[in-house]
């Protein structure tokens, strides 16, 4: 899965450029995702190009959120498929992420 | 092409001829005079059933415009044997499609026969559940079934030998016509995983439910008309899907087999119909089964809900769940967890609104089939819902603890979650404690729950539990199975009893009508015939319509007591042929019933029924006066043509066990006489019928506990004071009826 960054002040929007985050490509994604994770503190995930997570996949995502909260930071998420949205409220993620609609609204909630 | 037509035969006869026409040629991609009987019931049920979705659609639009609350019936089996006839009588159609055939050269019987029955089922339960579909449809109530979409329905049974064997029903083998594919509403459906901790954004702590395995539910629906045709409502059957096309990490690993393995293993969790309503703890693909409805039905229903809702504060006033029995049980934790876990609403208010959704309906008292589920089971397969039920559990034993205080030998009679080992849950409990009703299926067996099953739980809400006892749809047992005497009786008494069975009462004064005796006369003859007919193709055994028919037919199981039926038939014989006492008048004793294939007794008196049968059907010294014939594959295509011919209906159980019963109310309307003991709803029948009516023979419920409870009951003395008893028990030892297998049958000597 490609991952590409874009810096909008402070914030790090990350879109996640691919169909499936699954058991195939999960360990992938931690790995290439970890550097990004490491330099920024606040990020945001647009995954609207998702149209499969698996529970391999929300475990990958929920990582990388306490990764972030350990540091202090937050991860925040956007532009979630229906389908997708519909497994983070299946398995309660929804209660742990922060969603937004559009990557601007994500932005802006980093503000104080 | 069909929405011009209404009751009473308003389509033209051309239309519904084109209709057919167009679906042999474009359906099935055939000229007219090259189709096989199976072909000309396709594109009959296809002609048939575009007439149904548009009154499914319309059905649907008047329920949204009156916002009607809506009944959903989760049932793990539906009975529903075949659809076209009762369609088409349901749609006042049945004529128009005779005549319409006829004129094409085709009798619509030959159509009939060549539909396969929907098994989807074991017994009363299943078919329960089917009547109610009929009836909530004529009553024109938004009442929708939700169940499996099993590929294999209950097993066909064959005789070899006198011996069951069972063969797949492959049902869908010849593709479906009554149903609709609904692959756009599709629902995800999470199985296994484990549940992590975890605190939410406010810091709430809010498991999560982790590292599951997806299944995919994909629902079929099944139009089902009232009578009028006003309604069509559907029965929605759940088929699984694996999630995706392979498992992508062992596909991409190289293991193409195993991918495929892994595909088919999730698609085997609706393949087949568990056959028994006795299921043994520990089966796991049971246990999914259970959930993968549960799950499926849920979704669907809080999701209709949402469109039209933006709170849950309605949902308990427009939506009711009635759980027929406890398979689908685990209702109670699931709408728990979409209230909690999915749209947040605090517990309490969650418990209140579940409570007031469900309704729970007890089918057996029989302790083996008490559904429990180990406690390791239950959380390797459902995780997130042990752990809700473990509250549920805690909240509830709190509960009782402040209302018996100090009285822990109760805690543990009532609790869901058992502590002593096996440690399990208790399905039936967690029924009753997440339900705000519970019904038990007949007045005694009612009784029964609230004295002898669950007492503390009557003692704890008495007001909670209430009697519903069980009934039959009288268009599918009647209009459509015996249409000589329904005529008859709409030619008598009008036809109101086709909606209201109650206006036969009017039919009690022109009871003594010499004109309407005989009529009834000839059409029990003529249905005897037509049975004579089946016996004959089914078993090569000629029998006399002139004899009485003797009928028992049911699941084969010991409490129902084929094996007293068998007793009496060899005591006949042996007055016949020892002591030349005849009977009173010529009988044939019809048997037909399936067993469960790991229930070695059922299966051993099937043996013995057609062992009896051989020799007595056989013997020259009978003369004709006695028959006894097993007819092969019970199923409700079968029913329809045994019950109308059937003079006495045997209703023997042993008083106490059976929870209602619904074949002795199908006899009963088709005027056989009832010889039963006082169980189930017999108890009614006689209320109904009067007792001068009915042979009610045996001890009663109260008695036989009483004899057990006392340790009274020596069964070798009866065998010692009654002759003839001991003759008939001696002939079975003495391989009378099993000369060629000695010893076959002296189980039953020595169990008895």
């Amino acid at each position: 899965m490609d991952l590409m960054c874009e810096h909008i002040g402070e914030v790090t929007v990350v879109v996640l450029a691919g169909a499936q985050l699954d058991a195939s490509t999960a360990a992938e994604f931690k790995s290439d995702i970890a550097p990004v994770l490491e330099a920024h503190a606040q990020v945001v995930f647009d995954l609207s190009q998702l149209a499969f997570v698996d529970s391999s996949g929300l475990g990958a995502l929920l990582s990388c959120l306490r990764h972030v909260h350990a540091k202090g930071g937050d991860l925040k998420l956007c532009r979630i498929l229906p389908p997708v949205r519909a497994l983070f409220e299946l398995v309660r993620l929804h209660r742990l992420f922060h969603i937004f609609d559009t990557p601007e609204a994500a932005i802006r909630a980093f503000q104080p | 092409m069909a929405g011009e037509q209404s009751m009473h035969g308003e389509v033209p006869l051309s239309a519904l001829q084109a209709s057919i026409r167009h679906y042999v040629r474009y359906a099935l991609g055939k000229e007219w005079q090259h189709l096989s009987g199976a072909e000309l019931f396709r594109a009959v049920a296809l002609a048939v059933r575009d007439r149904l979705v548009d009154r499914m659609l319309a059905t649907e639009a008047r329920y949204r415009q009156a916002h009607a609350k809506r009944l959903y019936y989760l049932s793990i089996e539906f009975l529903m044997g075949r659809s076209l006839s009762n369609n088409l009588y349901n749609l006042g159609l049945f004529d128009l499609c005779q005549e319409a055939l006829r004129t094409l050269g085709v009798d619509l019987a030959m159509v009939e026969e060549s539909e396969r029955d929907a098994a989807l089922g074991n017994g009363g339960l299943g078919r329960l559940a089917a009547c109610f579909l009929d009836s909530l449809a004529t009553l024109d109530m938004p009442g929708y079934g939700y169940g499996i979409h099993y590929e294999y329905g209950l097993f066909q049974q064959e005789i070899s030998n006198g011996y069951q064997q069972e063969r797949p029903d492959h049902w869908l083998a010849a593709g479906t016509t009554r149903e609709i594919e609904r692959i756009d509403e599709a629902c995800l459906i999470p199985v296994y995983g484990r549940n992590e901790h975890a605190l939410d954004r406010d810091g709430q702590y809010k498991p999560m439910w982790l590292d599951w395995k997806i299944l995919i539910g994909v629902p079929y629906d099944m139009p089902i008309v009232g009578y009028g045709g006003r309604t069509v409502n559907y029965l929605r059957l759940y088929s699984a899907r694996s999630s995706a096309e392979f498992d992508m990490q062992i596909f991409n690993a190289g293991d193409y087999i195993k991918a495929v393995e892994q595909k088919i293993a999730s698609e085997t969790i609706t393949k087949v119909l568990y056959p028994s309503d006795t299921v043994e703890a520990g089966q796991e693909l049971r246990l999914i089964q259970e959930y993968f409805l549960v799950a499926c039905a849920i979704r669907d229903i809080v999701k209709r809900y949402l469109q039209t809702h933006t709170t849950f504060d309605a949902f308990s006033s427009q939506v009711a769940i009635q759980l027929n029995d406890t398979h689908p049980a685990v209702t109670v934790a699931e709408l728990m967890r979409v209230l909690i876990d999915e749209n947040d609403l605090p517990w309490e208010r969650a418990w209140e609104i579940t409570q007031a959704t469900l309704g729970y309906t007890n089918h057996t008292l029989m302790p083996e089939a008490q559904e429990r589920w180990s406690i390791a089971l239950f959380e390797h397969v459902l995780p997130r819902h042990l752990q809700i039920i473990g509250e549920i559990n805690r909240r509830f034993l709190d509960y009782v603890t402040l209302v018996w205080p100090g009285e822990h030998e109760r805690l543990q009679r009532m609790a869901i979650l058992t502590e002593s080992e096996p440690k399990q849950v208790r399905m039936g409990h967690l029924a009753i404690v997440g339900s705000h009703a519970v019904n038990g299926v007949s007045a005694l067996h009612t009784e029964l729950v609230k004295t002898a099953l669950v007492p503390d739980f009557f003692q704890l809400w008495p007001e909670r539990f209430n009697n519903k006892t069980n009934g039959i749809t009288q268009r599918r047992w009647l209009l459509q199975a015996n249409p000589l005497l329904a005529q008859c009786l709409t030619n008598t008494i009008g036809d109101a009893w086709i909606t209201d069975l109650d206006a036969l009462q009017a039919l009690e004064p022109a009871a003594q009508d010499a004109g309407l005796q005989q009529e009834f006369r000839r059409i029990k003859r003529a249905n005897k015939e037509r049975l004579a007919k089946v016996i004959r193709e089914l078993t090569r055994v000629t029998v006399d319509p002139d004899a009485l028919f003797d009928v028992q037919v049911k699941r084969i199981h010991e409490y129902k007591r084929q094996l007293l039926n068998v007793l009496h038939i060899i005591h006949e014989y042996l007055c016949l042929i020892e002591e030349h006492q005849a009977p009173t008048v010529p009988r044939t004793y019809i048997f037909a019933g399936k067993a469960a294939p790991g229930y070695w007794a059922a299966k051993q008196i099937i043996k013995l029924i057609n062992n009896v049968g051989r020799v007595i059907n056989t013997d020259a010294r009978v003369h004709g006066q006695l028959r006894v014939v097993f007819l092969p594959d019970y199923r409700v295509s079968l029913a329809e043509k045994i019950i109308p011919a059937a003079d006495l209906s045997e209703q023997i159980s042993t008083a106490g066990t059976e929870a209602s019963g619904t074949s002795n109310m199908k006899f009963a309307l088709n005027g056989a006489l009832t010889i039963g003991t006082l169980d189930g709803a017999n108890i009614e029948i006689r209320e109904a019928v009067g007792a001068e009516n009915i042979f009610i023979f045996g001890l009663q419920a109260q008695e036989i506990h009483t004899l057990h409870a006392q340790g009274i009951y020596q069964p070798r003395e009866h065998y010692v004071r009654h002759p003839a008893l001991q003759r008939v028990l001696d002939a079975l030892y003495a391989d009378r009826f099993c000369p060629h297998e000695p010893g076959l049958f002296r189980w039953i000597y020595h169990t008895l």
